[in-house]
């Protein structure tokens, strides 16, 4: 191990504090996603598309030592800001296994409701 | 002093762009012809190319192609809810999605990686008697990470309740609280659903097409009870209804078979 140590002072964003170890609480979160994924049909449009971009990160932050490198190589704001989004994900994650959106449309709209300009 | 008035108005004219082609042609005539001017601009000079395209905003076509291919996504991810996706105006997303999905599909445009709309900036009502369900409920998102917007459509009627977006964006709960007071359509699980923009004791939601111009009653300041009072509505004589359309056509370039108004994506449903 380098003697690499991730300082920061402040991320700039009300209310975001900096985090103690982020490669920790990312890859903690990325693993928490994978697992709820794998509970979904595999091939379902969401489960497969954000598979595809959870394992791209966590192959970046598994393979990167340095946060700022991270931060360059997602290219999605800061580290502070990918664990609010994985945070989300995960959130979303959960609930898409009781809303369970990859199975048909649940009502066709009635006919002329989305004409516009609208039929007399 | 009528000369100085009149150089004043010449030099008008001249700061008018649609003069200016008239202006050369006069300008060595006396000054007097300045009144000729104005009557001269409408008239399309001989030798000026038209100009056929119509003043109208350009699009780009590359924010269209991302938005549509957005659209697209969003419909493969929910096909459970999203009914419809188009692009309106050239370059507006719009989601219109069955009412069982509202909280769905505002969730997933919230917290998804690739969506990230964490900003709710409108929620706006509409009515159109002539439909089953007369009354759409719009969603106007904003994403400052992708610097993006989405509207979400859905639909509804006076009886039917909707699913409050309060316990996904908490910006909601205003906005609800207008669409229940102007229209009356109800929210479930709204925390507080009460009128927000009419006075107290008011009856009615005043956006619905059925809602009288004059509203039902009157308020006014009585000297003898020394207190304002309501009293039901008494007009002078019947209610007139003027006929304000012109008998010609305003706008023969937006005609919507010329430049429709939305444009389908289209989407892949499954069976």
């Amino acid at each position: 191990m380098s003697s690499y140590k991730y300082l920061k002072q402040t991320t700039n964003l009300t209310g975001l504090k900096v985090a103690i170890n982020p490669h920790y609480s990312l890859k903690l979160l990325y693993g928490k996603i994978l697992k709820t994924l794998d509970k979904m049909p595999p091939n379902a449009a969401y489960p497969k598309y954000t598979r595809e971009i959870i394992e791209k990160r966590h192959a970046i932050v598994q393979s990167t030592e340095r946060v700022e490198d991270i931060e360059a190589k997602i290219g999605c704001g800061q580290a502070e800001e990918l664990i609010v989004q994985a945070e989300n994900e995960l959130h979303l994650a959960r609930n898409m296994l009781a809303w369970r959106p990859w199975e048909p449309l649940l009502s066709e709209p009635p006919p002329n409701q989305w004409t516009w300009p609208p039929t007399k | 002093m009528a000369y100085s008035l009149m150089r004043q108005m010449a030099r008008n004219f001249k700061q008018l762009p649609n003069c200016a082609r008239a202006l050369e042609k006069n300008c060595s005539k006396p000054l007097v012809n300045a009144f000729n001017v104005r009557f001269e601009t409408t008239t399309v000079a001989s030798g000026v190319t038209e100009n056929k395209t119509p003043t109208i905003r350009k699009v780009n076509t590359e924010v269209r192609e991302q938005l549509a291919g957005f659209g697209k996504y969003v419909a493969e991810c929910l096909p459970k809810y999203v009914q419809k996706v188009q692009l309106a105006a050239g370059d507006e997303l719009e989601v219109l999605i069955a009412p069982e999905g509202v909280i769905p599909v505002l969730q997933f445009l919230k917290d998804h990686h690739t969506a990230q709309f964490v900003n709710l900036v409108d929620i706006a009502g509409m009515d159109v008697p002539s439909r089953l369900f007369r009354f759409e409920v719009i969603y106007n998102l904003l994403s400052l990470r992708y610097n993006s917007r989405i509207r979400v459509k859905t639909y509804t009627d006076e009886l039917t309740p909707i699913e409050s977006a309060n316990s996904v964006f908490k910006a909601a709960n205003w906005y609800e609280r207008e669409i229940w007071d102007m229209y009356g359509v109800y929210f479930v699980n709204h925390p507080d659903l009460r009128r927000i923009l009419t006075d107290y004791g008011f009856e009615g939601h005043p956006f619905r097409k059925d809602f009288p111009l004059t509203g039902y009653v009157e308020v006014r300041y009585d000297d003898e009870k020394k207190r304002v009072v309501v009293e039901p509505l008494e007009l002078a004589q019947e209610f007139r209804k003027f006929e304000l359309e012109a008998p010609w056509e305003q706008f023969p370039n937006f005609r919507t078979d010329k430049y429709p108004v939305v444009e389908e994506v289209p989407i892949d449903k499954k069976s």
